[in-house]
């Protein structure tokens, strides 16, 4: 037992889902600003890089790496609704090229502002948890503690997400608003509302994810931390469809194992181009997404 | 004036030629006479104005959103570095066709799943592949020399044709490779000719259907999949050329010039001259060879100290806070905006005209 738990493919699978919890959580956070308002938020990453900066700067504060982790949570909220009110709203109803392009220079801008404030430098987070594998009959196991902690944070942070959505007024109304707006209104939902309120959850949802990251053992805080992880989810939430939040999470963990595999296997510069090609053949065998339902484009 | 002005309506081409040739003629009595340093903005501005005539074709007309010609241009700029590497002695004009060449290749390859992808997924996986081509580039260390970059062997004498029509010879005290902006010069001419033509041939308008609505578009008897494809191998082709330029004028390439940022940068400044027209890819040309030096001229003149870490981010700040401006306030950019106010203008006063003449019949 100890042998087949310790083997290179079971830890190949159990560092691939480490790495796809994060995957899966940026998916996630593009998923829930896409149903909202179709608009596909490429400044996620940054926006969630500087709300993880400005969350654990307080520890300069002596503030405790529990509360930084805590706060980081309504930093990004707060940078995610300023983002739609701002720069997004005015945007609905224009042509589709305006969004991306204002979410492109978004990120630019972001990601230039924390090396103005920070540096470029990479920043060690303190995270009071080992990243000493645990041992399994003297041979060494894929986790750590610090491995269990990233995966729980995320497994607590997604399962939050889905009760709200699931068992709450509140995440009815989001659903609603996110499936039939017009009809959402008329029955007294505060439509316009939902959608900041959706960026709102996207952005603490990429929050967490740019902590997780940064937690990691060999990285930490860096501007441009959140680039290859936005990149393979972006591609994670393209193949499961980027109206499906299930969809999204379980791509995401898929695409971390793929990218444990390839990186063991063959070469981790390989990556991006192995899950370019997965998004292709999907997309051409499946456009609308693996999880998700063909809709009918209005003509 | 009045012949021009029916020569540009009633014999197009014939007005597109001669304007090329003006504007390139201009050009090269102006990198005659300036200082070396202007030249080899002059060149890169060219090289870049080339990229970007290829964007604004593939988003402004065809409606697709590549936010990966930064990795377009890189294998332009690959192609055309190996090559010389390899046969020093290829004339420039035969590399440069194989840097357009290869780079359509690739265009091909990515433009085919893009007939499959609309707006956000395209935008989404072309953002991919900008992020994915300095791996890429690493991944063939053999060929390209990972990080370290390929230096060009000096480039041989100046081709026999330009020495002979254009007289460029090596100027009195500059570096005796400056005839390369004159080649940077024609080829942008070259490059703009036969793009001018194709925004306003039967393709071109087919792609601006296609952009305003593709059932029309299909009604009319336009493939979508073949324009949308069509689209994506000019701009790469035009994208392959133009790196193939920088990297010849610059003399050497490294994967770190083809991050994600340059080609947020090429965006950013086609957006502000005016996405989907011709000299709006010409002032965003200019503004990329120039916005460098502009920025540390802006950094001194504010008595930043250039190692500090707003001066070493000023340039994402200005690139992306302008082009959210310029999103949000004048999405036609420059040239764009312009157009619009002479418009107006013009029916403004026509409509004042009209409303001045019955008064003065009565």
């Amino acid at each position: 037992m100890d042998a087949f738990l310790t083997s290179r493919v079971v830890t190949d699978i159990l560092e691939g889902i480490v790495q796809g919890v994060v995957i899966g959580l940026v998916a996630l956070g593009l998923v829930l600003v896409w149903r909202a308002t179709r608009v596909l938020n490429f400044a996620l990453g940054a926006i969630a890089t500087l709300a993880a900066y400005l969350g654990m700067g307080l520890l300069s504060y002596h503030v405790g790496f529990w509360w930084c982790f805590v706060l980081c949570i309504p930093f990004g909220m707060v940078l995610g609704g300023a983002t739609e009110r701002i720069v997004v709203r005015p945007l609905y109803g224009k042509p589709e090229l305006n969004p991306i392009v204002a979410m492109v220079g978004l990120l630019f801008l972001l990601e230039a502002v924390v090396g103005a404030i920070w540096s470029t430098t990479t920043r060690a987070i303190p995270v009071p948890f080992s990243f000493i594998h645990w041992t399994l009959g003297g041979r060494p196991f894929a986790l750590s503690p610090l491995s269990v902690f990233q995966i729980c944070a995320a497994l607590v942070l997604a399962l939050a997400i889905g009760a709200l959505f699931r068992f709450t007024q509140l995440g009815l109304q989001l659903r609603a608003t996110a499936h039939a707006p017009e009809t959402s209104r008329l029955l007294g939902v505060r439509v316009s509302r939902m959608l900041t309120l959706g960026w709102m959850l996207s952005c603490s949802v990429g929050a967490v994810a740019a902590v997780i990251v940064a937690a990691g053992f060999a990285t930490g805080l860096t501007p441009s931390e959140m680039e290859a992880p936005f990149a393979i989810g972006f591609i994670a939430a393209a193949v499961g469809g980027l109206d499906s939040p299930v969809g999204a999470l379980v791509g995401g963990v898929a695409f971390g194992v793929i990218e444990q595999f390839v990186t063991d296997y063959l070469n981790a510069n390989l990556v991006l181009p192995v899950a370019l090609g997965i998004l292709i053949l999907a997309l051409v065998l499946r456009p609308q997404g693996v999880f998700s339902r063909p809709v009918a484009r209005r003509v | 004036m009045k012949a021009l002005a029916s020569l540009r309506t009633e014999r197009p081409l014939l007005w597109r030629a001669v304007a090329t040739i003006v504007l390139v003629g201009i050009a090269l009595v102006v990198s005659d006479q300036v200082s070396a340093l202007t030249d080899y903005y002059l060149a890169d501005a060219a090289a870049m104005s080339i990229v970007m005539v290829g964007l604004s074709f593939l988003t402004g007309l065809s409606g697709q959103v590549s936010l990966g010609h930064g990795a377009f241009m890189g294998v332009g700029a690959y192609t055309a570095a190996i090559w010389a590497v390899h046969h020093a002695h290829t004339p420039i004009v035969a590399n440069l066709a194989l840097a357009t060449v290869v780079g359509a290749l690739v265009g091909l390859l990515v433009g085919l799943p893009a007939t499959r992808l609309r707006g956000p997924y395209l935008a989404g996986m072309t953002i991919a592949i900008a992020v994915a081509f300095t791996s890429i580039i690493s991944e063939f260390g053999s060929w390209t020399n990972g990080d370290q970059g390929l230096a060009l062997p000096t480039p041989v004498a100046p081709p026999r044709w330009l020495v002979q029509y254009l007289h460029s010879t090596p100027k009195a005290g500059r570096p005796g490779n400056m005839w390369l902006a004159d080649i940077a010069i024609v080829t942008a001419g070259i490059a703009f000719f036969f793009m001018a033509n194709l925004f306003r041939s039967r393709t071109g308008r087919a792609m601006r259907l296609v952009r305003e609505n593709e059932v029309a578009a299909e009604i009319a008897g336009v493939s979508l999949p073949r324009a949308r494809v069509l689209a994506f191998v000019v701009a790469a082709a035009c994208a392959g050329l133009g790196g193939g330029l920088t990297t010849m004028v610059a003399g050497s390439v490294a994967p770190s010039s083809f991050e994600l940022g340059l080609s947020i940068e090429i965006l950013t400044l086609l957006v502000i001259g005016g996405i989907g027209t011709l000299s709006g890819a010409l002032i965003g040309g200019l503004l990329y060879a120039y916005s460098s030096s502009w920025i540390t001229s802006l950094v001194n003149a504010t008595g930043l100290k250039p190692t500090s870490n707003l001066a070493a981010s000023l340039d994402g700040i200005i690139f992306g806070g302008l082009l959210i401006i310029f999103v949000l306030l004048a999405p036609l950019g420059l040239v764009g905006t312009a157009r619009l106010v002479v418009a107006r203008r013009l029916r403004a006063s026509r409509t004042s005209e009209a409303r001045a003449r019955p008064s003065t019949t009565t």
